[in-house]
Parts: C-alpha cells; sequence; structure tokens
C-alpha cells in the first residue's frame, strides 16, 4: 500500500511551513511518502468555478499520476486540493464524466483498474498511522498547552463525497493533539468559514468571520488555535492584525498547522517545523503553557504539603491519644 | 399473441400477492412509467413459484423472467421468500448448463411500499434483457456434438483414475463373496428377499438377482460387472423386509432414500463389500470390437467365463480377451471416493489406497469438463442434438433410484400438465430439466441414468451440474448422512452463500 | 366453459392510454368467451348490474373484469358474480390500471399488453374450479399491544363492547407519550386530566387484562385463533402485593438512577414508580443500578415494604394467551436529534428535545413544572424553538413531515409565555402545518396574543457563549442570516418508527415500510387493516399522529374486531392446498417445509400419506413447489392455473 503525497501549490508558496512540518513529521512517524512525478495544480477554486470536466481533468491527472507511479492512495495536506481530488474521483464513477475528462487527458483513467482513494494527511495519520503509535513516539509532550483545533469548512463537507469524519463536529484533529498531551478546548466554530479568499476582494468579511473564530478561541481559553488549511492559517494568522477582535485588538493568538505541534512533540527541531515563519509569535503559546505547567506544579507542590503536613497532624494526634490511652490505663 | 415487433421483448415476472404485486400497484399509483414488456403473474407467495414455472417460460419462448417477493424476513406466510431464495438461486446457477444466460432470470424483493423500487428494477431489468436482445430458441440452434466426429458416443476422454483399481487376488476375493453369501444366508429366513447380482444371459452380463431361498444365495456373484444400482427396488418393497447388496456408491442411494424415509430403516437390511470398479459395458464393447477390426469377435459372440484378478479382465470362449480395468471402467468409477459402503449391516473387504492425498474438492466428473468447456451456443446446440436423439423411452428415469414418484411421475401426468405427449426438443428438454430439478441436492452421482440411456445420451452431465451448484451454494454433497437436511428442505435466514442480486 | 369478458374504461383511467373496445373486441375471439363488452366503471352499480345480467343472459359460468388491480376490487367483484349464482372463484380479474395504463404511454403497447393481460386471465379461468369456504370458530378475545392512548382507547372499546382485551405494554405504566405531555393544543387542557381517568378505566375494567412491563415474544396461529406468548419481564416486585405506597422510593439510598419517564431530565430512585398516575401503581426495580443488584448489598427496599412484595430472585416468565384478533398501537420514538453536530449533538446540556421541555413544564415533572435550565436551574428568558429536528430532511433519512410539531412548538411556546412572562420565543419553522380542526387558529394566537416570534428558516449552528447559546440561521423571508442569543433551545424532534417495530411486524406478518411504520392494508379505505387478517392497526405505529387522529384510530381498530366478532364463526379461506391422495408417495417433504405445520401425516390403506389441516393452511403454496409429484395442489394457484398463464404468453 503505497502512498502518494500531493503538496499542492501553496505548499510551495505561502504555506511552506506546513509542507515542511508535514514531510518532517511523516518521516519521524516513519511514513514514507511519494511524490507524484510531474504533478500539476488542482485547479483550484477557479477551474471549477467555471468548468467541472476541466477542474477534474486537472485533478484526475495528477490521480493517474500517481497510480503510474505505484500508488494506491494521494494524501494531501490541503484541504482545497482534497477537495478538488475527491470530488473529481467522485465524479469520475460516472461515464459520461469520466469519458469528457478523459478526452482532456494524455494519459486516460481509463486504463487504471481503479483510481487511487484520496484523503487528507490528517486522515492518513489517524487512520493509517493510528493515535496509539503516535502516542508511543511522543518525546515532548504538549502539556499545558490550551488549543483550539480549527478544521475549516471543506474537510469534512460534503459529507458523502469527504467520508471522513463527523460533518459538523469532527474529531479526528481533537483526539490528536489529546493524544500529543494538549488541551483541547470546546471549540464551537470548528467548521466556520474564516472567510477563506475574500481576504482580496471584500476583506471586512474576512476580518468579522476570522475575528469571530479568534475571538472564540480566546474565550474558550485557547493559547492558540490549531489549524489544517493554508488559507485559514493565512486569514487568521497573517490578517490577526486586521481582524475585528470581539472586545477589542489583540494580537496574540499563534496559529500553528497541525503538524508543527505534532513534529515538535515528537522531538522534531523547531527549525525543519518552520515555526519562524508563523507571524504571531509561537513563543506566546509556549510560554502560556509553561505557566500553567508551573502553576500545576505549584499547586500540586501545595498541595503534597498541606498533605503532609495533614497526615503529620493526624500522627500526633493519633500518637497523643495513645499517650492519654496509656495513661489513663496507668 | 405475438410480442410487438421491434418494441417489446417477452418478459414474464412472477409476484407475490402480497408485497412485490403490491409494489408494482404503488408504482402504477404513483404513475411511474415503467416499459410496457413485462406480463405479471400473480401469485400468492415467492414460495410459490416452482423453478419450473421459469424453465417452461424460458424454453417457452420468454426473453426474460423476473421474479419478485416480500424482502427476507417480511414474508407474509414468515418463510416463503426464504425456500425461494434458495430454489430460485439454485436455478440461476443451472440454466447456463442448457446454454440459458442467467441475466435472463433475475429474482429480487420489493416491498408494497415501494413503488420507486419496483419501476426501478422494472426499468433495469427490461433494459439488461433489451441489451441481450431476444432468447435463442434451444430448438433452433445449430447441432453441436464435439466428438462425433471420431466416431464415438458424445463422450469425454479419459483420465486416469484417482485410485488404483485393483481387485484382489481370485482366492481372496472368492473368500470375502462366501463371507458375505454366508451372511445372507443367516439373514434371509427374516427377510422377504435379498437383492444382488447373478450372471446374466452371458458371462459379460450380470443381471439383478432376487434371493428368497438359501439356495439363490450360491447364485451371488461379485466383480466389475455388477453395474446395476440395486438400491433404485427398494422403494417397491415399502413395509417388506427386505436386504440389498451394495456398492460404495449405491449405499449412498440407500442413504437418500432412508433419508426421505421412502424405505424404513428397520425395514431394509444391507450387505456391502468394498468395490474397485464396474465396467462401462458400452467401453468394454467398443475395446473388443476395436481389438477384433477384422470381424473374429462379433459383438454376439458370448464369452464363455469373465474372470477379474487385479486389474485384469480375462474373457475366455471363442474369443477370448484380456482388458485392463483402467481402460473399460465407468466414468464414475474414475472419481469416486466411496469404495467402501457408507453404511450395512455387513460389509466385507478392504478398498485399495487412493494413489494420492485426497483431493480437496471432489474432482470434477470428464463429461461436466466438457460441458463446462462448450460456449453458451454450443451448449444449446448440444442439447439440442441429443434431445434430437432422445426417444422418450424414460429409461433414465425408471433406472434412478430417486425417481420415487413412480407410476406418478409429473413428465406423465394431465393435471398437473407439466410437458405434453410431443415428441420435440423442447418438451423433451423440459424433461430432463425436471429430472435435473427433482435431483438438485438429492442425486447421488451413481450414473444409472446415462447407463440405461439406449442411445447414449450424456443426462448425467445435467444433474453434475446442479450437483456442482448445490455443493457451491450450501456446502451439500447427498447421500452421506441420513440425517441430514437437503438444502432444499431448508434455508438460512442468512444465507452464506448467495449474494443479494443488485436490481 | 361459457366466460363473458368486461373491460373497464375507469373513466379517462383505462380508456385514456388503452383502446378499451379493441381489447375487448380481441377478447371475443379467445377460447371459451361468449360474451365480451367494455364498460365504463365496471365497479359501479350499472357496471356491475350489467355483469349480472350478462351472467344470465348469456349463461356464463366464469367472468373476466379487466380493470384495476384485484387487491382493490376483487371482493367486490366476486360479490357481483355470486349474486347472479356463480361461485366467486369462478371469477378473474385482469389489472390494466395500475400495471399497464397508469405507467405508460404508448397506446398501442397498452393495448397490446391490456389484450394479453385477459387473454392470461381467461387461460386461468378455464382451468378454475368453483370452491366453498368452510367456517371455524372464533376466540373472542382481543390483543392490544402498546398502551398509549390509541391502545387505551382500542381496549376500552373493545372491553365495552364486551370482549375480553389483554392489553401488553412494554413499559411499567400505560400511558405512553401522552402521559409525559403536560398540555395538549389546540385547547391547551391538561394532558393528565383527559388521559388519567382513562388509565383508570383500563385498571379497573373487568374485561381487561393488563401485563405490564412485559412485551409479545411470539404469535402463531390465524385470524380467529391465534396463539399469543407474552414475556412478563422481571420487576423484581410482587406486583400482587405492591400497594404503590412508595416507601421503598423513600428509603432507596440509590437516588441517581437514570429516569427515563422523566426524558433523563433529573435523575430518580432504583426502585421507583415513574409518576404518581401510573397504571399500575405499582413500584419496579432497575437493576443496572440497584444497589443490591450491583454490588450485591443493599436490601433497604426488602426492609421496608409493608407487605414484603420485593423479590431480587424474581425471573421472566412467558404466559400464552388465545386471542382472536390483535391490535397494534405501539406508538412512536423521538428522533435521535445527536446526529444534528450542529445543534450540539447532546454536548449542550440547554440544547434539549421538546418532550425534555415538555417534563419541564409539567407540575409533576422532576422541577415541579418551573421551567428551570439543566445546566443551572436558572429561569431562561429566552427560549428558542427549533423545528423539524429529523423531520423533512433527507441528510439524516427523514424525508416525511412528523405532523404534530408544528402544534406542539406553539403549544410549547405559549405555555413559555403562561410559565414566564417576562421571556421572548423564538420559533425557527420551514411551513407552519396546521391543518386540523382549531390548529391554524391556534398558531394564530401563539404568534398575535402571545407574541412568539416566528422566522421561516433553518438553523445552521447553535454555539455556546458563554452561559448563553448563539443560534445562528436564516429568516428566509428577509433573506437575511439571523442570530439570536438564547438561554434555551428546544428541538422539535421528530416521530420515528418505535424501536423494534420492524421486528414486530416480522412476528405478526406485516408489512413495514423504510422506516419502520406499519403498512395499512389501503392507505385510503382501508387505513386500520392490515394485509393479515386479524391484525388492525392504531395511532403512530402506522406513521406520525397527533392524539386526536390516535384515539380515532383505537375505536377504529376497535370496531372492525368488534365487528369481527360479532359474526358467530368465521369464514376460512379455500383457497389452501389440497392433497391428491392417489399421487402422494408418502416423503413428507411437504410436511418439512410447512411454516405452519399445516400438513401432518394420516394412514390410509396401510400407506401413510400427506393431509392439510384446512383451518391452519394459511395459502402460501410453498408445499405444492416442494412436491415432486405434484400431488399437493393450492387451489386457485395450482400448478395447471398458473402454467395456462405461463403457455398463455410463451407458447402461443
Amino acid at each position: 500500500m503505497n502512498l502518494a503525497y500531493y503538496p499542492g501549490c501553496s505548499g510551495l508558496g505561502t504555506s511552506r511551513e506546513y509542507e515542511r512540518s508535514t514531510r518532517a513529521a511523516c518521516a519521524a512517524l516513519g511514513v514514507k511518502l511519494t511524490d507524484i512525478p510531474d504533478w500539476s495544480c488542482c485547479g483550484s477554486t477557479p477551474a471549477h468555478a467555471l468548468e467541472h470536466a476541466l477542474s477534474g481533468a486537472l485533478s484526475a491527472r495528477n490521480l493517474v499520476g500517481a497510480a503510474r507511479a505505484g500508488c494506491d492512495t494521494v494524501a494531501t495536506p490541503c484541504p482545497s486540493c482534497l477537495s478538488n481530488l475527491k470530488t473529481a474521483r467522485h465524479r469520475m464513477a460516472d461515464d459520461g464524466f469520466r469519458a469528457k475528462v478523459g478526452r482532456l487527458l494524455d494519459q486516460p483513467a481509463d486504463a487504471l483498474a481503479a483510481l487511487p482513494d484520496v484523503q487528507s494527511v490528517l486522515e492518513t495519520l489517524v487512520t493509517r498511522v493510528g493515535l496509539d503509535a503516535i502516542r508511543a513516539k511522543v518525546r515532548q509532550p504538549l502539556a499545558g498547552l490550551r488549543v483550539a483545533p480549527y478544521y475549516g469548512c471543506i474537510m469534512t463537507r460534503p459529507a458523502d463525497v469527504m467520508r471522513f469524519d463527523d460533518p459538523e463536529n469532527p474529531t479526528s484533529m481533537d483526539d490528536l493533539l489529546t493524544a500529543l498531551g494538549a488541551e483541547v478546548v470546546p471549540f464551537p466554530y470548528k467548521v466556520e468559514c474564516c472567510g477563506a479568499s475574500y481576504g482580496v476582494t471584500r476583506r471586512d468579511i474576512v476580518a468579522r468571520l476570522s475575528g469571530r473564530l479568534l475571538g472564540a478561541a480566546r474565550d474558550a481559553g485557547a493559547h492558540a488555535v490549531v489549524v489544517a488549511c493554508p488559507l485559514c492559517q493565512m486569514n487568521l494568522d497573517l490578517r490577526q492584525t486586521q481582524v475585528e477582535w470581539p472586545g477589542g485588538k489583540a494580537v496574540d493568538m499563534p496559529v500553528f498547522y497541525f503538524t508543527q505541534l505534532l513534529g515538535r512533540a515528537l522531538g522534531v527541531p523547531d527549525a525543519e517545523l518552520g515555526l519562524e515563519q508563523l507571524c504571531v509569535d509561537p513563543a506566546i503559546a509556549f510560554r502560556r503553557a509553561a505557566q500553567v505547567v508551573a502553576a500545576r506544579q505549584a499547586e500540586e507542590a501545595a498541595q503534597a504539603a498541606k498533605a503532609a503536613a495533614q497526615a503529620a497532624a493526624k500522627a500526633a494526634q493519633a500518637k497523643q491519644a495513645a499517650a492519654a490511652n496509656e495513661g489513663g490505663r496507668a | 399473441m405475438p410480442v410487438l415487433k421491434g418494441k417489446e421483448l417477452r418478459v414474464v415476472g412472477f409476484l407475490c400477492n402480497w408485497c412485490s404485486y403490491g409494489g408494482a400497484d404503488t408504482a402504477g399509483v404513483g404513475r411511474f412509467s415503467q416499459p410496457t414488456d413485462l406480463r405479471i403473474i400473480r401469485v400468492p407467495c415467492s414460495g410459490r413459484v416452482d423453478p419450473m414455472f421459469v424453465v417452461k417460460a424460458l424454453l417457452g419462448g420468454a426473453d426474460g423472467v423476473l421474479v419478485s417477493g416480500c424482502h427476507p424476513r417480511d414474508c407474509h406466510y414468515s418463510q416463503g421468500n426464504f425456500y425461494a431464495r434458495r430454489r430460485l438461486e439454485t436455478l440461476k446457477t443451472f440454466l447456463p448448463a442448457l446454454g440459458i444466460d442467467p441475466d435472463r432470470f433475475q429474482y429480487t424483493w420489493v416491498s408494497a411500499s415501494e413503488g420507486q423500487r419496483w419501476k426501478n428494477v422494472v426499468s433495469s431489468f427490461v433494459e439488461k434483457v433489451h441489451q441481450l436482445g431476444h432468447a435463442p430458441r434451444i430448438e433452433e440452434a445449430a447441432p453441436y456434438l464435439p466428438l462425433a466426429e471420431k466416431g464415438d458416443t458424445p463422450r469425454a476422454p479419459l483420465r486416469p483414475p484417482l485410485r488404483p483399481l485393483s481387485y484382489p487376488a481370485a482366492g481372496t476375493l472368492a473368500a470375502s463373496l462366501e463371507q458375505l453369501r454366508e451372511k445372507i444366508r443367516a439373514a434371509l429366513p427374516e427377510l422377504d428377499c435379498v437383492i444382488g447380482w447373478q450372471q446374466g444371459f452371458d458371462a459379460l452380463h450380470a443381471t439383478p438377482l432376487f434371493m428368497r431361498k438359501p439356495e439363490d444365495v450360491d447364485k451371488l456373484t461379485w466383480g466389475p460387472l455388477n453395474v446395476h444400482n440395486l438400491a433404485t427396488y427398494l422403494p417397491q418393497f415399502k413395509n417388506r423386509k427386505v436386504g440389498v447388496v451394495v456398492k460404495g456408491c449405491d449405499s449412498r442411494s440407500v442413504i437418500e432414500l432412508l433419508q426421505e424415509k421412502l424405505v424404513e430403516p428397520d425395514n431394509v437390511r444391507v450387505f456391502g463389500m468394498a468395490c474397485e470398479g464396474v465396467v462401462d459395458m458400452t467401453r468394454v464393447q467398443k475395446t473388443l470390437d476395436a481389438g477384433n477390426a477384422d470381424g473374429a469377435m462379433c459383438a454376439d459372440t458370448a464369452p464363455s467365463s469373465v474372470g477379474v484378478e487385479g486389474d485384469n479382465l480375462s474373457i475366455e470362449g471363442e474369443a477370448p480377451a484380456r482388458l485392463r480395468l483402467a481402460d473399460v471402467v465407468a466414468e464414475k468409477c474414475r472419481t469416486c471416493d466411496t469404495p467402501v459402503p457408507l453404511l450395512g449391516d455387513v460389509v466385507e473387504g478392504n478398498a485399495s489406497a487412493p494413489a494420492g492425498p485426497a483431493p480437496d474438492a471432489p474432482p470434477s466428473p470428464p463429461s461436466l469438463d466438457a460441458l463446462d468447456s462448450m460456449t453458451p451456443e454450443q451448449r444449446r446446440g448440444f442439447w439440442r442434438a441429443q434431445m434430437d436423439r432422445c426417444l422418450r423411452c424414460y429409461a433414465c428415469r425408471n433406472a434412478c433410484p430417486m425417481c420415487v414418484c413412480r407410476d406418478h411421475c409429473i413428465a406423465e401426468s394431465r393435471d398437473p400438465h407439466w410437458t405434453t405427449q410431443e415428441g420435440n426438443i423442447r418438451e423433451k428438454l423440459q424433461f430432463q430439466v425436471i429430472h435435473a430439478l427433482h435431483l438438485a441436492g438429492r442425486c447421488t452421482e451413481c450414473g444409472e441414468c446415462q447407463r440405461a440411456c439406449p442411445v447414449n445420451i450424456p443426462v448425467l452431465a445435467l444433474k453434475q451440474w446442479m450437483n456442482r451448484s448445490v455443493r457451491t451454494l450450501f456446502d451439500y454433497r447427498a447421500g452421506v448422512d441420513v440425517n441430514a437436511v437437503p438444502p432444499l428442505l431448508a434455508f438460512a435466514v442468512e444465507e452464506k452463500n448467495i449474494k443479494e442480486h443488485g436490481l | 366453459m361459457r366466460i363473458g369478458v368486461f373491460v373497464c374504461h375507469c373513466g379517462s383511467n383505462i380508456g385514456g392510454t388503452v383502446d378499451v373496445p379493441g381489447v375487448a373486441e380481441v377478447a371475443r375471439a379467445y377460447p371459451d368467451v361468449v360474451f365480451s363488452s367494455d364498460t365504463m366503471y365496471a365497479c359501479s352499480e350499472p357496471g356491475q348490474a350489467a355483469i349480472v345480467d350478462a351472467i344470465k343472459e348469456h349463461a356464463l359460468d366464469g367472468v373476466v373484469v379487466a380493470s384495476c388491480t384485484p387487491r382493490m376490487h376483487e371482493p367486490t367483484f366476486r360479490r357481483t358474480v355470486e349474486r347472479a349464482g356463480l361461485n366467486r372463484y369462478m371469477f378473474e380479474m385482469a389489472n390494466i390500471r395500475e400495471h399497464v395504463s397508469w405507467i405508460g404511454k404508448d397506446r398501442e403497447a397498452n393495448s397490446n399488453k391490456a389484450a394479453e393481460l385477459v387473454r392470461m386471465a381467461v387461460e386461468k379461468l378455464r382451468l378454475n374450479a368453483p370452491l366453498y369456504p368452510k367456517s371455524f370458530d372464533v376466540t373472542k378475545r382481543v390483543l392490544v399491544i402498546g398502551g398509549g392512548v390509541a391502545g387505551i382507547q382500542a381496549a376500552l372499546d373493545c372491553a365495552d363492547g364486551g370482549i375480553e382485551v389483554v392489553l401488553v405494554e412494554r413499559e411499567s405504566t400505560i400511558g405512553g407519550k401522552m402521559a409525559k405531555l403536560d398540555k395538549t393544543f389546540p385547547t391547551v387542557d391538561c394532558s393528565s386530566c383527559i388521559l388519567g381517568p382513562k388509565m383508570v378505566d383500563v385498571s379497573q375494567h373487568p374485561n381487561i387484562r393488563l401485563y405490564a412491563h412485559a412485551e409479545v415474544e411470539k404469535i402463531s396461529g390465524y385470524v380467529g385463533n391465534f396463539k399469543v406468548d407474552v414475556r412478563r419481564k422481571a420487576t423484581y416486585v410482587d406486583w400482587e402485593l405492591c400497594t404503590g405506597c412508595g416507601l421503598c422510593m423513600e428509603k432507596c439510598p440509590s437516588k441517581k438512577s437514570p429516569d427515563a419517564f422523566n426524558e433523563h431530565v433529573g435523575v430518580t430512585t432504583s426502585i421507583n414508580i415513574p409518576f404518581p398516575q401510573a397504571i399500575p401503581k405499582k413500584a419496579i426495580i432497575d437493576p443496572t443500578s440497584c444497589r443490591q443488584f450491583v454490588k450485591g448489598k443493599c436490601g433497604v427496599c426488602a426492609k421496608v415494604c409493608p407487605t414484603g412484595a420485593i423479590r431480587y430472585d424474581m425471573e421472566d416468565q412467558v404466559v400464552t394467551e388465545d386471542v382472536g384478533a390483535i391490535i397494534t398501537a405501539t406508538g412512536y420514538d423521538l428522533f435521535d436529534y445527536t446526529k444534528y453536530a450542529e445543534y450540539g449533538g447532546g454536548r449542550y446540556p440547554d440544547v434539549i428535545t421538546s418532550l425534555q421541555y415538555e417534563r419541564l413544564l409539567s407540575a409533576s415533572g422532576p422541577t415541579g413544572g418551573h421551567v428551570k435550565r439543566p445546566s443551572d436551574g436558572k429561569e431562561p428568558k429566552t427560549v428558542v424553538f427549533i423545528q423539524c429536528v429529523g423531520s423533512r430532511d433527507r441528510s439524516v433519512d427523514r424525508p416525511y413531515c412528523s405532523g404534530f410539531c408544528c402544534m406542539y412548538t406553539a403549544k410549547q411556546a405559549v405555555l413559555t409565555k403562561d410559565h414566564i412572562p417576562d421571556s421572548r420565543s423564538y420559533v425557527f419553522y420551514m411551513d407552519i402545518r396546521a391543518n386540523g380542526k382549531m390548529y391554524e387558529e391556534f398558531t394564530r394566537r401563539a404568534m398575535e396574543e402571545y407574541g412568539v416570534q416566528y422566522v421561516r428558516g433553518r438553523v445552521s449552528m447553535i454555539v455556546p457563549q458563554g452561559d448563553t447559546y448563539l443560534v445562528r440561521g436564516v429568516d428566509t423571508l428577509l433573506g437575511e442570516q439571523v442570530e439570536v442569543p438564547a438561554d434555551l433551545v428546544v428541538l422539535a424532534v421528530g416521530a420515528e418508527s418505535s424501536h423494534g417495530a420492524p421486528q414486530l411486524a416480522e412476528k405478526l406478518r406485516i408489512s413495514y415500510d423504510n422506516y419502520g411504520f406499519f403498512m395499512e392494508s389501503h392507505c385510503k379505505l382501508r387505513p386500520v387493516e392490515t394485509n393479515t387478517a386479524g391484525v388492525y392497526l392504531a395511532g403512530a405505529c402506522q406513521g406520525p399522529k397527533d392524539i386526536p387522529s390516535s384515539v380515532g384510530q383505537g375505536s377504529a381498530a376497535a370496531a372492525k374486531v368488534l365487528g369481527l366478532f360479532s359474526r358467530g364463526r368465521l369464514e376460512s379461506d379455500p383457497q389452501i392446498s389440497q392433497v391428491d391422495v392417489r399421487r402422494c408417495v408418502g416423503c413428507g417433504k411437504c410436511i418439512t417445509t410447512c411454516p405452519y405445520g399445516a400438513i401432518e401425516w394420516m394412514e390410509l390403506r396401510g400407506e401413510m400419506k400427506a393431509r392439510v389441516i384446512e383451518t391452519v393452511c394459511q395459502g402460501c403454496g410453498i408445499c405444492t413447489v416442494t412436491c415432486p409429484q405434484g400431488a399437493i395442489q393450492l387451489q386457485h394457484f395450482t400448478d395447471n392455473q398458473i402454467l395456462a398463464e405461463v403457455n398463455a404468453l410463451c407458447l402461443s
């Protein structure tokens, strides 16, 4: 069972740190990624907005390439690519659509027994590697780190195409982060829209929607937001100075790719995870986590001291009572 | 009434009254447009649909047949569709033996509320039938006799037997036989008679022997000439005490008869002996004829005696000859795995050990291989040619130990009137199908039907095909266990080997 | 034989796409047909009279009517030919409406098909024989399954009609869903005030035997003579001795048992009587939480019970009852709203179901009728109601309308205002379906008098915000997204079939639809009958229904049973199997396969033969296919009759 890897265009541009941390984390977990030879853009938003067959052909070209490279599954970190690849595969089940796409391709899919399966890197990690295996490889647990997992709007929807996790309340990233030792805060906006590419044309929409997300994460007590999508990351991180924070401006919510935290927990050096490329300083989150740990330790110490004092008092009391008894008998 | 030319094909539906007929009504009430080809016959339950109705329709010119009942577990009669599923699936696997495309027959489940589903079922089935086009008629197929050009009757080539067929030395064999005779003599006083074999009109032919007096027992013979399956006679002795001498294969027929309560265990005594194979008289005759191409020996020159020792058959008389048993042994003996009777009050002798390890599945008999190797079109031509030669003498039926209906065989009755007395290919084939379907899960492949056929039609192949279906679908082999419930008289709520047919 | 054929136009239903006179003309040439004509409405009075006249005038001894489905009018026409002196089985029907005219528009193909169907009917009729029903005794007792309001009504009506009733209820008390309601729409009268007296009547009626906390395990037999095994589940309290004093509940130390009656709003004691008006008012122990069962020690209830009724070692008991008819009134269940993750999927304590809210409103509920939020016990000031949760939603496989949610939501909004005068209520709805008497007026009052804010649109998500919730949805009339902060959200969960309904249907041998609701015999004309004689439906087991409809069906089913029993003896269907003893070889295969045990051995001149027990045979025909000799033939569906139909299609 060979796994092809489809980084997507943004992986080579704006989300290079996602790409790097994905490869680093997979390497640390022993997941072998086969690059699709001569891969091309999935068509992103413009292609399917114009012409479904064209969009299908762009995605199918990559799927055919993966199959020819001997892979039965394609994993991609980017939910937008995921959506395009999965939708293309879904539509190719229809003979008419398949024929239309076939006419656009140099190497049509018809020669293949089946198109490879498509999954997100998140799904690959959770289902193929498994949480137990990941938990066993954690070297540096993310103790004290309170995170709001944010899946974005298209990773699980539409449900009958994506077929992964609950479409309205996904929990796979929650489980993964918990396995890494982080504390997942209840975050109701897991699959709400961040404003996506409206950041270019209608900045006010992104400001409102992303602001709502960040505010909710803060209200829930999160130290950081964890995402799985380059566009979401950009809106929440890069534009954090532009968003409408409910209750005043505060640029202090680091936005990680889940692969970055995964890599960190597995002991991958920060340099390989591209943490330096985040806009909001990730150290803010780690500092807060450290404070939580310290406070907890202090409390534990206090509790222990209290318990010891109580035990000592009890022992003294018992001794006294015993002595009194002795005395009485005497 | 003719089918509308160019527009329609002949599609017959059998629908249960409670679910599917109601579903078809629901589709009508919903005005779901459907192809007009289908003609629906209403029956109370899919369990009422005799697979032979389907065959009757397909042989009669239907291009497709659809059976629909209640969903499993929903049967109005609680179990009818479970029985139907087994019967119809068995039929579906059997149809290719006749060269009929199994896609022309489909069965499914539609409830009374599923109007939309009914529309889909009808539409997709009729479309499938249209893709297949007009059903080719077997009586119009080009005759196909693959082995005829070699001057042979259409039989498959020889294959080496599973075991070294070798009778014990003459003295040992005689001693065993004498012991058997002794046991029979001892039991005879309390029995009406014991059925065995004796020499027939010449030394080469055995014939059934009915031993009533101790001196009759002296006539009992044993050897490769005892071809008859004497279990065939047992049902006639119902309610009387009777003994029967059996070979290994014959014992399976006795087991079947016991299982079907057509003989009572208290009334039958079984005497058995290990068998090393019996001859195929046609091959013997052919070998003898071939060895005397100059005409020195005619087929009607009676041999004075026939001896067997090891795997040698020595024929003495005016034209002595030596034959190797392996060359003339019956087809069934080549794949026999029950040389020793499976039951018997008395069993004498030991069988030779198999040549190699036992195969995982019983080896496929040669005549079935031959049928398998044909295309559907060739199979139609094959049966067309065979049925051309059929005399409709019913010797196959009369020799069959499992044809227990005797005088009430539906091939000769008017109520029910399954076949007419016309001597055409359709009616003759219909009879052969009836025989095969009635033997589903019952036939032990004793081969008596084929042996008895005066024109050498390989009718056994149909039963072998059916047996293979039954084995694959139900993991069942007839004539092994007296207490087993045969698969077509039972059902499983979840069938292990029957997949739902998507429609 | 002299056969008459009548081809029906059914107005334009058939005549529109079938050449009806042409079919009648073609039929004239069929064998044995001596008379053939078309008729406008064969089932109408003049239509039937024409058949009777033709039988007399042409001395017909068999009739074919080509019209609608025999499932509709076969009984009608059988009576018609009987009036003219023929045996009712000397009649056949060709279904040229549901199976021809309504499913295709090609006139030529339709006419040809109709003519062929008539031909098949004629060929079959030529082999029909007169059949005569036998009569048999009826056990004049009825089993009512389910003690909700429909079952209660059916039981009381039957009992008042003088027949014995066995009422089986799965829970430990009757009352069903209605017993959990606070008030009922559209009159807003107290639910327990109108249901309570009926429940008491059930317990006191001399003709009603009530098995509460019991389930139907097995049903055998047939109309007039069913045998029913009822499993009385262990209650661990001897109900003969229990007086319902409630002392055990007061003393029970295990006070955190799940409270199913209160829809898990709050907790209860392990031994309890679900509510004060319970019938029977008897205590029952929940062994999953009782300390005696879980930890093996406690025994408090046994010590305090004044009558010594506690039986920790009680086991299930199966009793067998003979009845002549069965009414199923098994009701419905609520849709599992946790499938809606966008509404919290059960994560948010203050997002509750309508029935939970009903318990909060009820004076006998866990809060004593004070509306309090489950999370913090505070009184909500803004309540949002979301309609169609699990109704009219294909994404959760519930495409149907549950029917009564619009009305109870309006009622609950009104009651909210009554309980908390300074509260505001919002209702998100798709359409307001208020199609009963006084229903529309009631919803109007909710909006106009009580100021309930109705928003037409779906809710996309509920988000907790501090200790309140933000309900985000769309107002499709304004074409805008709306957000409403709410203290409490009430989900109007839809109705789905009662758990275990398909299994019960299989025991009853009745049909059910894709959603588990039982199928009536005819959607309009036989709404409480099933296709299994002697089995009737009442209430929401057939489909979502409000209280008046359920009560109406309860009475209707009772009327059907009383009608059935008013005949001294029942007639058996003569379409059963018959053995030709001359052909039977006594192999017993039919005996093995008969699902009813309706075939037995008999000795005939020293030989064993099969024999059909006429009152037990149900006429499925499994035996006919099993018999290799064709010695056992299902009457009216004999091999020859079906072969005649096959041959009419294939050989000619």
